[in-house]
Order: C-alpha cells, then structure tokens, then sequence
C-alpha cells in the first residue's frame, strides 16, 4: 500500500542525474565575488592571539613611555605668574581699574634658572582662562583682508571691530584683542638679545599675511583693545599678530614671544622687565611668562609618557593575567580528564 | 457567427455590460446586433468571451474583439490595488532608534542652548574681548541653542539612508547571483523583485505555503482508478500497466470504456497535432491533461477538436462527439460537466467529473456509492488526488428544455454566476457513478529535507491549500510537516455550525495547552468551512491557537481565507513569509511581510506579485538561512556602526564645547565634517556587505543560529546602547588623549581638530576591522586603503594654500607627537573593546561564537555536543549564570559593545546537546507576550 506514497528521495536523484549535463552551458561566468565566495581570513579571538595581542602592546608601549617621559624630563621650564605681583599694592584692590589707566605698568622680576638649559630657549606667555575658541571670537577675522589688499572691505565677518568709519586692518576681535605685554630680560646686567623673528609659522607669513598688506585705523575707536600695530610694517612681518592669530583650542594656551639664542646656566638669575599692558583681571585670567627648551617631543609635557605607561602596564597586566588563566584551565582540563580516566578504570577494571 | 469578412467592418450593435470592476473571473454582458445581421437576439459574453488586458492569445492567429474597459477601467487596472510598501523589521527599528536619537538630540541642544545662555550672562560679560553687547533682544536667547542644533544635527547619520539602499540593492543581486539557486530544469534563476526586504528574510518566523505547485511539482499522474467497485493499480501503484485494467479494455469491457470516455471527453483539453503526428494537449487544468494523457495511453486517443466535434480514436474506431454545453469547472461547484452528442447514435450524455462530495451525492436513486467514497478515501491516504467520473444520458426534451434556461442565465447580468450554477444543479443530478481517478501530485525535490531544516531554524510552517483534508494530511506527512503518530499529533477543527466550531475550538486549545509541555508535535487542521466561523466569531480563541501551535493545515481554504490567516499572523507581530505559484496565492504572497513565489507551471501570476521568484521549494532554505540570515547580520552592523561614527564626532563636539565657553564653536571644519560623514566612514563599512560571520555550510547545518536574527538579537535598543556606549567611551577617549597631548604652544585649533578627526578615523578603521568576520581583499583594501586615503586627501588639501588646513597635515605627519598621540588613542580606544569582546567571546559566548570557534579551529566540524561540553567547562569558574527562566523573545540586557549577545543562557545538560531552542519555552513566552498584548 504505501509503495506508491511520495517519496522526494527517488525522485531527486533521478533529476539530479539529467540536469548534470546542462550544468555548464546555462551557467552564467562563475565569479567568486557573485558567488560571495571570495577567499577570506577569519580570524576569531582566540586566548593565544588575544594574549599576544596584548603582550606586544605593552611590550611597544612601555619603552615609549619610558622614553617620552625621559623626553619630557629633559625639557628645563621656567614657568613665572605675574599677573598679581605686577601690580602695585595700592591698587591691587582694583586691578582692573588700574590695569585700564594711564599709569605706568613696568614691573621688574627676577627668574632663577634651575638647570641648564640649551639655547634655543623659546620665551612664551602663558593665558589661563582665555577663550580664543569662544565662536564669537574665533570666527571675527577675515582671512581675505589678511592676504590681499584688494579684500580691504571683506570685513562682514569681523563684527563688532571691523570699521569705526574707516575700514580696519585687521579687522575682527581676534587681531584686536593682541596681546601687548612686552618682556626684556637682563643676565648679570648684560641684556639678552630675544630674537623675535622666525617665531610664526612660515608659510602663514608667505601665504596667509599679504606682504602688501599694511595696519591701516587699528586701534583707532574709542574701545582700544590689544595692541597697536606698526602701520608702516607690513602684516607679513607683524610676527606676534600672526602668532596671536593662530588661534589656541583651549582656554589655556602659551604663545611664543621670542627666542633666546644663548645657553643659561644653572643658577643664572635672570631680571625680567615686562610692560604688564594685558588685561586679564576682568575675567580672572593668569599671565605667566615661560622659558622653555624643546625636546623630540615638544615641551614639557609628562601626560604622554604617563598614559603609555598606564595603557602598557595594563595591557601587560591583562596578558599575564589571561595566560595564567589560559594555562590553569588547559592544565585543569587535562588533569580533570586524567581524574576521569583513572575514576572509570578503577570502576569499570576497564584498560 | 459565420460572418463575411468583408461585412465585418458593418457590424453594429450594443453591448451591454456592467460598470468597470475588479472581479476578473467574471464579466456578465449581453451583446446585441442590428439588423440585417441578427435580429434583437442577446447574445451572453462571459469572461470567457473577454480578453483582460496584457493577456496572450494563443492557438489562433488572428480574433475580432471590442474594447469594453478601457486604461486605468480594465478589469486589471481596478484590480491592480497600490501594493503597500513593505517595511522590514530592520528598518522599523532603524526608525525607532533615529527617533530615541532625535530626542537625545533635542535634550542635549536645549541643555546646551540653557547652559550657553548662563555661560554667556555670566562669564562672557567679564570677557572683553568677545565684546559681547550690553544689551541684546529677546531672540539674541535662540541663536546658542541653534547653534547647537547645527552642531548636533550630524548626530542622525544621513548617509545611512544611502548606504543601506547600495547594500540591500547588492544583497538582492546577490540573491540573482547565486548559481545555487538557480533550477537546473526550467533554468530558472532566483530573483529579487523587492531589493529592499533581505534583511527580513533572516526574521522570518512563519511560513505560510501553498501545497500544490510549491510543494509539489504540480505535474499530475494518474495513478490508479476504481471502476464500478474494481480497484486498478493496486498492486504495482500504476493503473497504466495494470494487466487486469489493459484486459479489460481490450476485451472491451463496457463500464471501462464508458469510463475511459469520460476521461477523454470531459474536459477543456486542445489537442495539437504537430506534422510528424504526434499529439500533444494544451489544458488549463493539469488534471485535466493527465486524464486526457491517460486515456490515450489506454486507447482512447482524444484526437482532434474540431469546432465543437471532438474526435476520439478508439482501438482505430473513430468517434465523433459534439460538445452542446459546457457547465464550467468553479470552487464552489467543485465539478465540471459537458453535454455531449454522440454523432453516431444522437444519444445525448451528460458527462461530468468533480469532487467526490459534489459527485457522489448526486448519485441516481439506488446506486451503491460506498466502494467509491472508500476508494476516495484509500486514495487520499495515499495522498492521491482523487476525482470521480459519472455520466447520465438525457432526453432529448429535458436537454432542450434545461438548454434555454442556461442560455437565460448565461445572459443575466445580476448574479449570473449563481444562477448559472442553479440551472447547472438542474442538469446535474441521478449520476450514474462510473468510477474514481487518482491522480498523483510529486512532491517536490527536497522539500522533506527544506521543512525540516526550516523547522530546525526556528521557523514555523502552515499549510494552506485547496485540497481535501486527506489529501493534505498525508502530503504534509510524507514531507515532514507533521511527524507521524506517536511523536505527532493532529488535532481537528472542524464544525458546520457556530457551536461546533466553538465547542472543537476549545477541545483544540485545551490539548494544545496540555501538550505544550511535552516535546511533541501538535499540528491543527482546519477545514475551509470552520475557518470561516473560527474567523469570523471565534477571532480571538484562534489567534490563541495560531500562537500556540507550530504547525497548522488549513484546507479548502479560499485565497481571500489565506490572506486572513497572514493578517491573522502579521497582526500577532510575527514575520511572515507565503511561498506559493499560482494566481490564488497572490493575494497571500502581497499580504505578507515576505511573499515568495515560484515560477512554476501554473504560470508567473506568483512569481510577478511576489517579492522574491525562485524556481524550486528547496531553494527557500538557502533563501532563508545564506542569503536572508546574512543580510540581516550585515545590515544590524552597518546600521548600528553608522550610529556609532556619527556620534562619535558629535560627542566629540559637544565636549569641546564646554571648553570653549559653550559657544557653540566647532571643532571641526566643515569640510572634514562632510568628508568625515560621506567618505572617510561609510566606504570601509560598505565592504561589510561581503563579511560572513559564519561559513553557508556551517549555517546550513546548524540552522538553529537563526534564532539570533529571529529574535533581532543583533539589532536592538541593548546592542544599541552598546554601539552608544562605545561612541561615548571613544569620543572621551579621542578629546581628553588629544587636548592633553596638544597643549599650551600646540594647542592650535586647526591642528587640535585634526589630530581628534585622524584619532577618529583610526579608531573607526580598528572597529570595523574587529567587527569584521572575515576578510577579503576588498575588506583589507577599503579598511587599510581608507585609513591612507584619508591621509593622501588631507596632504592634498592642505597643500591647498587658500584652504583653511594649509599645511596643517605636513606640519603634523612631521611631528613624533602626533603619531605617538594617534597610536595612543587607537590603543586606549581599542584595547578596552578588544578586552571586553573576548571576555564575552569567552565567558559569555553565544553560539554563534562557538560555532566560529568550531569551524575555524576544528577543521572539520565538532560535533555539537562536544562543542557544548567544552563551553561549559569554561564557564564553570564563573558566577553561576544558568538562567532557568524562559527565552524570551524580547531582547534582553546586553552589555556594553553588544554585537552578537547572548546574555540569557541555560545550563544545558549532556542529553540534549545544542537544544538551546526547545520549542515549548518558546511558544510559552510567546504565547505569555501576547497574550499581554491582547
């Protein structure tokens, strides 16, 4: 009776037998990417390669942070604040008041140079709590003016400083706001030459600051800001302007001031006189005058070398950790498996 | 009519006909000519005399027609019906995520926009540099929080409309592609109609599928018959060769030859005769064809048509019938007839055949008709097609007089469809019973083999077919759908009446419950006729059933009863898929989530409405577990990533705003943003449409790893949080190693912004390198070649001296700062990620995981069980985890960097290896769930 029931097992070899032949010639251009066969690696997370993984990072990372950190610890930095004790007792009451008169604002202090220190050392002053990236402030300049003098009038971007009846050159808060204290540094009363030139970025001087372009009506409103420019210099060589144009991305950042091209010795004394002109008591900002070496690495900066050290140490830490673990498990497997094997031959007397 | 061709173009006349509708199985018209041709006599036009639009007219060459209906009026034009865009349950939660995005989105710019506004008041007053005016109006209060909005806007990535219209439309030419699909028979090549709904076909949780034509191969074969209590082919399954049955029309054996007669002659068969003789049939019914096929074999060669005389050759002696009526074959009648006129004798006969209940009934007074109904039922056991053949001889007076009032109801224009079918029952009674044929329908190629793997998946299978409830029990049986006694069991629905419906409702759901507990297989069957009450009165008790039960057998189901049933299914928030071919399942196929037609021998009707057309059922596995599996695990990670990389830069953004007096200011500049966005991120996520987490051999055997797409285990609000998670922890990441590396002389903007975008961008090529299953060339050559893409442009443009970034790059690809900066930000970004994900790959793998690890590690595949026995070892030394409570199909917690979770588990003991699915827990929290719902 059931002989006859439907069965798919017959008849699909049966077919299979007669299409074989016509296999080839239907066929379109077999292609391993249609097919979505193309060769592949698959690798998967195995403890030996996750393991490894980790040991060579720590094993790359340990010794560049050893090596950053040294970097950094080289660097000698003389790191001054003055905002505070340049002004006279007096009016330290009010500061801003003080900082906004006429009076004279010389103020002398003295530097001791910890280490040696190798020329060149880069003079910056260090602004704490100024937002150079505030939106306001960054976007109030107009790079067309800066190059050409033809884009004298593209100042719609540099609202509110961008004309006081005359156009400004350069317009816009950023080029306004120049920072304008001034230092002069003495060694054993012998004057150190600060080579300020050299201190931007050359190819902001040839490509973004015209060398035809010149200060025209800056400073010239009521509200003065920063500094003042040398109309009769161009903007190419206007190097502190093109340094303060470069603006910072933190609210605390250095900007370099110039350079000093003799070495100091450990123990020198240096006598600084600055023009303490910035205002930056309104807003409790921090002026700190800097002397720094470089190094491969930069500055003074013991964060990298640090996090290579923490990530390394880390990783090192989770490679051993993973192998002891890896080792005692396969360990534990076989030695379970030996149990077994010795529990059922002493039960069963098998061999 | 006889008309000459040169008067033709002087017809006139009316046609009288209904206003445009969408039936186009019916069209009730009368067409009168004027004189001189016919006088005022009505002439019936049925859909028989009408061409629908964009049909084919064979076997003539030439026809002279009227056009009734006209453009968007056609019959086909009404009924064409806008088809409702399908969304796949991929995109909806896409949607869903974009929402919760959007609303983060509007939090963070309002309390960025509150917090700004303070800043501004209070700390930007004192900052005389930005020069902030004393006083503002009122509106001065929106711009910060717009700005922020600006800044934010990129959270919601765009490009992920785009990238995933490319991918899709590559996983439906993949589908094209695949020569594994492809019907070596009829060479025909799977195709996707709808590009945009792969991802759904690795959710799929219902099958729905038509039996004859998609699970069987709808090529018909007589098998056996009964003629007048004598069994023929009983013994060797084929009544061709049956010696008794071949003696029995030699000797010429009367019922035999009646019988035999009726096989050649009622039916709507054209036969053809080529020039070498040889005769082939053109039928519509492939029933039809096999009889008629048979009947020859047997001697009685249905020879020619010609007109209305047929021609019929028996053992070289020539009959000639002339066909006077044809009552037509429709569901409801479930018979045809013909009246015929022997051309020798002028004996009038009403031949018909049909379903043994509309047959059988109908027997003349006194004929014995309990053989025929337990030959029916033999043959159904066998899962045969059964068909019983009878024939009446008429008056000459009793046809003439029942003649004209087929031609009235042929010519109504209201209801002619009954009352054709009454004046048909007029006719059609006092049958002289002469036998029942068998008719055998092949299952398909594979299809036992398709079910069970299918079923393994996860996927439950109901049948839906016009056939009798015997014939479908047993097809279902012989093809795995249901296992047989003792480990299956068949509960029947069935009932005339509302009560009895009720009553068997409730003994069915009774049972169902009981036996959820136990693993056995409990399929319903339900017959046409109680489905209709079920559905009607009872919606909610069966919606009960259509949770609990894995398998169902719905038969003598009407095409609009088989759509009901995806509603009924869609409307429980399952995926649907309808497999069928012919023209009753389109409205089955166009309701559900995923319709999927076969491009068989009832035509393309299927295939053209359906989604996706393959040529065979088998292929539906592969369907299903490569090609819808695949596209689902790809898309989960395209979509997810493409969240995770636009957040990042925002997150970016929006830290770097509370250092820059929540200004609002961006870090980035424009043309990095958009580069960010179009280029540099979403190309090496592209190459992910060719990652394959697992091998298509694994998959196939291990089909129950669908269950993670089914329960959108990889694409969820937790693996969502994970993918947010993890954009947070890299964004904090990237700004803190950056503005702690760059900072007092280096801290310039444009630098600064440079290093956190190429920190980014490394960190996304490690992320889609980790992501990755498998690699490629093309995955190695967009990842790597990205990462130096991105140097390569940034170079150029900054060699740009106009553009804002003038060298920029040179001055940083100089320094060791940078490159020591970068390597640490791709380091503490992935060295956590690398971490967690092999902790979960190995304290928490899912099975997927182990699967991956068996196929890679072991060459040839571990047995499953091994693969658990070696799992739990390892879990041993963690907190016991084992979780006794039902899966759920709800995704559950997942912790941070979810990809492929599986933070359910249960302890799985020895005995059951890998049966992590066990279907009663299932069923129970699903069925838990909706009934909530309900």
């Amino acid at each position: 009776m059931n002989s006859n029931t439907p069965s798919s097992s017959a008849g699909g070899i049966g077919s299979a037998d007669t299409t074989g032949a016509r296999r080839n010639s239907k066929r379109p251009k077999y292609s391993r990417f249609t097919q979505q066969e193309l060769p592949a690696c698959k690798p998967i997370l195995t403890p030996k390669w996750v393991i490894s993984a980790f040991l060579l990072v720590s094993i790359v990372f340990i010794p560049i942070g050893v090596v950053s950190l040294y970097a950094s610890r080289d660097v000698v930095e003389i790191v001054h604040r003055y905002d505070t004790d340049c002004i006279p007792a007096d009016a330290r009451n009010d500061k801003v008041g003080f900082i906004q008169s006429p009076r004279v604002k010389t103020c002398n202090r003295t530097l001791r140079v910890p280490k040696y220190m190798k020329k060149p050392i880069y003079i910056y002053y260090q602004l704490d709590n100024f937002y150079q990236n505030h939106r306001r402030y960054v976007k109030s300049r107009s790079d067309q003016q800066l190059r050409k003098t033809g884009s004298e009038n593209d100042t719609s971007a540099c609202k509110p400083e961008d004309n006081n009846g005359m156009t400004i050159v350069p317009c816009g808060l950023v080029a306004w706001s120049l920072f304008n204290d001034t230092y002069n540094f003495t060694r054993n009363n012998q004057l150190l030459a600060i080579n300020k030139r050299g201190i931007s970025w050359k190819s902001d001087r040839d490509h973004k600051f015209g060398k035809d372009v010149y200060p025209k009506n800056f400073q010239n409103s009521t509200l003065i800001g920063g500094a003042h420019l040398d109309p009769l210099k161009p903007l190419s060589e206007q190097e502190d302007l093109i340094v303060w144009m470069r603006t910072a991305a933190l609210p605390t950042f250095r900007k370099l001031y110039g350079k000093i091209e003799t070495d100091l010795q450990a123990g020198d004394f240096i006598n600084v006189t600055l023009e303490n002109n910035y205002n930056t008591y309104s807003f409790d900002g921090k002026k700190k005058l800097v002397l720094s070496t470089t190094s491969w690495l930069g500055g003074k900066n013991d964060f990298l070398g640090k996090a290579y050290l923490t990530v390394g140490g880390l990783c090192f830490f989770l490679a051993t950790w993973r192998s002891i673990i890896f080792v005692m498990e396969s360990e534990s497997r076989s030695l379970n498996k030996l149990l077994t094997d010795i529990l059922v031959n002493a039960f069963l007397g098998t061999t | 009519m006889g008309i000459d061709f040169e008067l033709l173009h002087k017809i006139k006349g009316v046609i009288e006909c209904p206003s445009p509708d969408k039936d186009i199985r019916r069209f009730d018209a009368n067409l009168r000519l004027f004189p001189p041709f016919l006088d005022n006599d009505m002439c019936p036009l049925t859909i028989k005399n009408t061409l629908l639009q964009s049909c084919y007219l064979r076997n003539t060459e030439w026809a002279c027609g009227v056009a009734v209906y006209t453009g968007n009026e056609t019959k086909l034009g009404m009924s064409r019906g806008i088809a409702e865009p399908k969304l796949t349950a991929v995109d909806a939660m896409i949607d869903k995520l974009t929402g919760a995005i959007f609303v983060f989105q509007i939090v963070v710019v309002i309390v960025l926009g509150i917090a700004g506004n303070i800043w501004k008041n209070t700390e930007a007053k004192k900052q005389w540099y930005v020069e902030y005016p004393n006083e503002s109006p009122w509106y001065e209060l929106l711009i910060i929080p717009l700005r922020f909005e600006l800044l934010c806007s990129i959270m919601i990535p765009i490009s992920i409309k785009v990238s995933l219209d490319l991918v899709k439309s590559l996983y439906a030419k993949f589908i094209d592609w695949d020569d594994q699909m492809v019907d070596l028979e009829t060479r025909i090549r799977s195709h996707a109609t709808n590009t945009a709904i792969s991802e759904d076909l690795g959710q799929v949780e219902y099958i729905l599928t038509d039996k004859t034509g998609t699970l069987t191969e709808n090529k018909m074969i007589f098998k056996r018959c009964c003629i007048r209590g004598t069994f023929y082919g009983n013994e060797n399954g084929d009544a061709l060769s049956d010696a008794e049955l071949l003696n029995a029309v030699s000797t010429g054996s009367t019922d035999v030859i009646q019988f035999l007669k009726v096989m050649a002659i009622c039916n709507t068969v054209v036969p053809i005769q080529s020039n070498t003789g040889v005769i082939s049939y053109k039928a519509q019914s492939q029933d039809e064809e096999a009889l008629v096929r048979a009947a020859a074999s047997l001697h009685m060669v249905f020879v020619n048509k010609n007109g209305n005389v047929l021609e019929i050759n028996f053992n070289g002696l020539l009959l000639r019938y002339e066909v006077l009526d044809i009552l037509e074959f429709t569901s409801d009648r479930k018979r045809m007839s013909v009246v015929v006129k022997c051309c020798l004798s002028g004996k009038i006969y009403l031949l018909s055949k049909g379903a043994d209940e509309a047959i059988l009934p109908l027997a003349r007074s006194g004929q014995q008709t309990r053989t025929f109904s337990e030959a029916v039922e033999q043959y159904a056991q066998l899962g045969l097609r059964t068909l019983c053949l009878a024939s009446r001889e008429l008056d000459d007076d009793e046809y003439r007089e029942w003649s004209l009032m087929f031609k009235e109801a042929n010519s109504k224009l209201v209801d002619r469809e009954w009352r054709v079918a009454e004046v048909c029952q007029r006719l059609e009674h006092d049958f002289e019973i002469l036998g029942v044929a068998a008719i055998e329908d092949r299952l398909q190629d594979g299809v036992p083999e398709t079910i069970s793997t299918l079923r393994k998946a996860g996927i439950n299978f109901w049948m839906l077919t016009g056939d009798k409830q015997n014939t479908a029990i047993q097809i279902a049986l012989s093809c795995n759908f249901v296992s047989p006694e003792p480990k299956g069991q068949l509960l029947l629905l069935s009932g005339k009446t509302e009560d009895e419906v009720c009553r068997s409702l409730e003994r069915v759901l009774l049972t169902m419950r009981i036996t959820n507990t136990e693993p056995k297989d409990v399929a319903f069957v339900v017959d046409g006729w109680a489905l209709e009450i079920a559905l009607k009165h009872y919606r909610k008790a069966f919606t009960e059933l259509a949770i609990l039960s894995r398998t169902a057998i719905c038969c003598r189901v009407t095409p609009s009863q088989k759509a009901q049933l995806v509603e009924l299914l869609k409307s429980c928030d399952y995926r649907t898929l309808a497999i069928g071919d012919g023209g009753n399942d389109v409205r089955m196929i166009q309701q559900a989530d995923i319709g999927v037609g076969i491009s068989g021998r009832e035509g393309l009707q299927a295939a053209r409405a359906a989604d996706y057309s393959i040529g065979k059922f088998r292929f539906l596995t592969r369907l299903i577990l490569v090609h819808g599996r695949y596209s689902y695990n790809r898309t989960a990670f395209l979509s997810q990533y493409s969240f995770y990389k636009s957040l990042l830069i925002c997150f970016i953004q929006i830290f770097f705003s509370f250092i820059s007096g929540v200004s609002g200011t961006s870090l980035f500049n424009s043309v990095s943003l958009m580069a960010y966005n179009v280029f540099y991120t979403s190309i090496p996520v592209l190459v992910s449409v060719l990652d394959k987490d697992l091998s298509e051999n694994t998959v196939m055997q291990h089909p129950q790893i669908l269950f993670y797409c089914q329960a959108g285990r990889l694409l969820n609000p937790s693996t969502f949080a994970g993918w947010f998670g993890r954009a947070l922890f890299h964004a904090i990441v990237v700004f803190v190693i950056t503005i702690h590396s760059f900072v007092f002389e280096k801290s310039e903007m444009e630098e600064v912004s440079m290093v956190a975008l190429s920190g980014c961008i490394w960190l996304q090529a490690f992320v889609v390198a980790l992501e990755t299953n498998s690699f490629t060339i093309l995955q190695h050559l967009a990842i790597w070649g990205n990462l130096v893409a991105f140097y390569a442009i940034n170079l150029i443009v900054s060699a740009i001296p106009s553009s804002e970034m003038h060298t920029i790059m040179f001055r940083l690809c100089r320094q060791p700062l940078y490159w020591t900066t970068i390597i640490l930000i791709t380091m503490a970004g992935m060295g956590p990620v690398l971490a967690l994900k092999y902790f979960r790959y190995t304290y928490r793998s899912s099975k997927i995981n182990i699967l991956q690890q068996a196929e890679r590690l072991g060459g040839p595949i571990l047995s499953l069980g091994n693969i658990e026995s070696q799992s739990r070892s390892l879990e041993k030394d963690i907190s016991p985890l084992s979780i006794s409570q039902p899966k759920n199909r709800n995704p559950v917690y997942e912790p941070l960097l979810s990809d492929s979770p599986s933070a359910t588990r249960r302890s799985i003991g020895p005995g059951t290896p890998f049966d992590f699915f066990q279907s009663q827990t299932r069923l129970s929290s699903t069925y838990m769930r909706n009934s909530k719902d309900n």
